[in-house]
């Protein structure tokens, strides 16, 4: 779910200088319908939150989410009438990756936890510092 | 050149336009709302094509509580080179408004660029534009209650206000001239009056 | 119905005729951002485009009135995401003309902020590119777009400390003088630069299916242009060379020799040929501006009251850490008064209108945001094309939502 300025970063994490394919997560589907994991990269507007909700409720079971950035996670440096804090209070959090806007690095070592986080079956907040 | 020691007008922002010669390269006007659209019709019949800009300030104590601002520039329609555009004519138009009741004449069938602008402009400030065709929040949702730029709503919004955030994490406690913590010369005197009473009980 | 559907009101909803009303977005493959496009289509081809804006409306407007000048800087800097340090630079700009200090800002801070904004321009330009390319299909443009990018991501991050928004433009000059190997940094993107322009050009300009896609579709014409209120790229597509870099200079731009390319035909093709041929023209202002860095000199403004003085002289003077304190603590105060100030980001005429009351915050910062005037042009033009051309619109006006919707 690219947003802002951490959808940028999210699309620099595809591209050839970190390379999010050589880790099996290249494809990114348009659909709900298909996906697995909900990557939500920038500040969510209250406008935005029950698309962002109706999305969620949307993808299949079992699915994942990363909230990348830190409007993402907490409203970060906007607290203020239009911004949600934090979308951990509309969708279930796995992984939270600070940083404004993180680097591609920090969303790279997050899908590593999200794939650690399915193999060993725990799931939960997991702070994803890099 | 002012000196940025010199002390704040206690807070008041009457009209900052007349407050000193303009320092951009906009000739800068005031008009009345009767008198808006005429001005605004002569300027776009003189040249001035482009509108380029519709924005709003609040100034909460003053009579005409809402000054509309419009940029205009005199692009020529035919410039097919930079010698041709030369250096284009800006035009700032500022027309005060009441608070009781904002209302202004829009001007979406001059410039078709105002649609958007006015439609924000009713969303965060209330103002309506008699004549608009589809005069609706664009930017918050449709819903809400509100208009968020005007200086008496609260930066963190109405809901939240409830859980404020702790005292010394507010900036906008700290005013120019004030230490932050408060302990100003006449609170001291204040501590001090007030034990003095505690101990002479 | 959640809160954020459009309500239909009878003109989106035609009653007569085989017209389906479709929204498009506010999430969508087409990665520009989040824009709902309601569309009334018949069949492939649409009767009129309503897009709806506001899902990534921040209040940035309202946070800047409760921060101090420095800092709204922080928050400003997020409008534009792909060309940060447009933002700040005119912001600086208004601030320090508010100060009354536009004189007094040192020449080498003029030089490195032309050198930024060129720089920013070239990365924006390969963000739009690349994600045109992809929306038409050629993903390898993408590739070859961002790695560009990431030479000036790293030295944006040599210099502020961050790869996308490094707050390094500040009022009164800049954060601090250029880090060491910055010059190395410079010298090997300008010599990369032209080698990969020619790659990016072989890849789309002369591709029959690019060309197909593009030539002829999202025709503006000049009076639909000055109507609407489009600037930047997608006017000097259209015919008219406004660009504020030429016609209301700042920061030493009447000294560099650079050319503003112009087209007449006004579809999406030409506005895709004036953006190459802008990145060409950064190009040859950061190679003058190259040169011009030799000299040594200040970056910041000499003024204690509104520039805090160097950690370095705090330990020994007693004015110094006093200035400091206050700096810190209260920030500084700018006189009253309104400005509006614009600069030539890579969307179009970025401007600021800012009023200030005399206190150490911001009054009022009002932004005319290219973008969003670019984008009601959608309104205009989006009828009698196919879905498809919409996507090819939307990507040939370039716009950033952060910026439309602030």
């Amino acid at each position: 779910m690219g947003l802002a300025c951490c959808a940028i970063e999210m699309m620099t994490v595809t591209s050839s200088e970190y390379d999010i394919a050589r880790l099996g997560s290249e494809v990114f589907r348009s659909s709900p319908r298909q996906a697995d994991l909900m990557i939500v990269s920038g500040r969510v507007a209250w406008k935005m939150a029950p698309v962002v909700k109706r999305l969620y409720d949307q993808m299949a079971d079992p699915k994942w989410v990363i909230s990348m950035g830190a409007c993402a996670s907490s409203g970060g440096i906007f607290d203020n009438y239009a911004i949600v804090q934090g979308i951990d209070t509309i969708v279930p959090v796995d992984v939270y990756v600070p940083g404004c806007p993180p680097t591609p690095d920090g969303l790279l070592y997050a899908v590593n936890l999200i794939q650690q986080q399915i193999r060993e079956g725990g799931r939960g907040g997991i702070l994803a510092r890099s | 050149m002012p000196s940025t020691q010199t002390p704040p007008l206690a807070g008041t922002a009457i009209d900052p336009p007349s407050l000193r010669p303009p320092i951009d390269d906009a000739v800068i006007e005031r008009v009345e709302p009767s008198a808006l659209r005429e001005r605004l019709s002569a300027l776009k019949a003189e040249g001035y094509t482009m509108l380029l800009d519709l924005g709003a300030v609040d100034y909460p104590e003053r009579t005409p509580r809402f000054d509309v601002v419009y940029h205009l520039l005199k692009m020529p329609a035919r410039a097919a080179s930079v010698s041709e555009v030369g250096k284009p004519a800006r035009t700032r138009l500022l027309c005060a408004v009441d608070g009781a009741n904002p209302r202004l004449p829009s001007v979406m069938d001059l410039w078709s660029s105002a649609d958007w602008a006015e439609r924000e402009v009713f969303d965060l400030f209330g103002i309506i534009f008699e004549g608009h065709r589809d005069l609706r929040r664009i930017q918050l949702p449709y819903d809400w209650e509100g208009h968020p730029l005007r200086k008496d709503y609260p930066t963190r919004g109405a809901a939240r206000e409830r859980s404020p955030r702790p005292a010394f994490a507010n900036k906008m406690n700290v005013q120019a001239g004030t230490p932050p913590s408060g302990r100003t010369l006449e609170a001291l005197q204040e501590q001090i009056k007030r034990a003095r009473e505690a101990d002479s009980k | 119905m959640s809160m954020s559907t459009q309500p239909l009101t009878p003109e989106i909803v035609s009653q007569e005729g085989n017209a389906m009303v479709l929204s498009m977005g506010p999430q969508h493959p087409s990665t520009h951002g989040v824009l709902q496009i309601m569309l009334e289509i018949e069949g492939e081809s649409v009767v009129k485009a309503e897009p709806e804006i506001g899902y990534l409306h921040t209040g940035i407007e309202k946070t800047a009135e409760s921060l101090f000048w420095s800092q709204a800087q922080t928050v400003i800097e997020r409008m534009d995401y792909l060309a940060p340090s447009s933002n700040a630079l005119c912001y600086a700009l208004a601030v320090e003309k508010l100060l009354g200090v536009t004189d007094r800002i040192p020449e080498r801070a003029q030089i490195v902020r032309v050198l930024l904004m060129e720089l920013t321009r070239i990365a924006s330009h390969c963000v739009w590119l690349g994600t045109h390319g992809i929306d038409l299909g050629a993903i390898s443009v993408f590739f070859y777009c961002f790695d560009l990018r990431e030479n000036v991501l790293d030295m944006q991050e040599a210099t502020g400390g961050a790869r996308m928004h490094p707050n390094y433009v500040r009022v009164g000059g800049l954060n601090g003088d250029l880090p060491d190997g910055y010059a190395n940094r410079l010298d090997a993107f300008i010599e990369k630069f032209p080698g990969r322009m020619r790659e990016l050009r072989g890849l789309l300009q002369a591709n029959p299916i690019f060309q197909d896609r593009t030539i002829d579709v999202g025709i503006l014409p000049i009076e639909e242009a000055l109507k609407w209120n489009v600037t930047g790229p997608s006017l000097r597509g259209s015919g008219i060379a406004y660009d504020v870099r030429k016609a209301f200079p700042y920061c030493g731009y009447e000294t560099y020799d650079f050319d503003v390319p112009t087209r007449t035909e006004g579809d999406a093709y030409a506005r895709f040929l004036v953006r190459l041929d802008e990145m060409e023209q950064s190009h040859r202002i950061i190679r003058q501006a190259r040169e011009r860095l030799e000299k040594p000199g200040s970056v910041l403004l000499d003024d204690p009251k509104i520039v805090a003085p160097p950690k370095e002289t705090i330990a020994l003077s007693m004015e110094a850490l006093i200035h400091h304190f206050k700096i810190v603590s209260e920030g500084f105060r700018v006189p009253p008064g309104d400005v509006y100030q614009s600069v030539e980001s890579p969307r179009g005429e970025l401007g600021y209108y800012i009023v200030s009351n005399g206190e150490n915050r911001p009054y009022r910062v009002r932004t005319r945001p290219p973008s969003m005037y670019n984008l009601q042009a959608l309104k205009g033009i989006a009828p009698g094309n196919l879905i498809a051309d919409l996507v090819v619109m939307i990507g040939s006006l370039d716009p950033v939502f952060g910026e439309v919707d602030r």
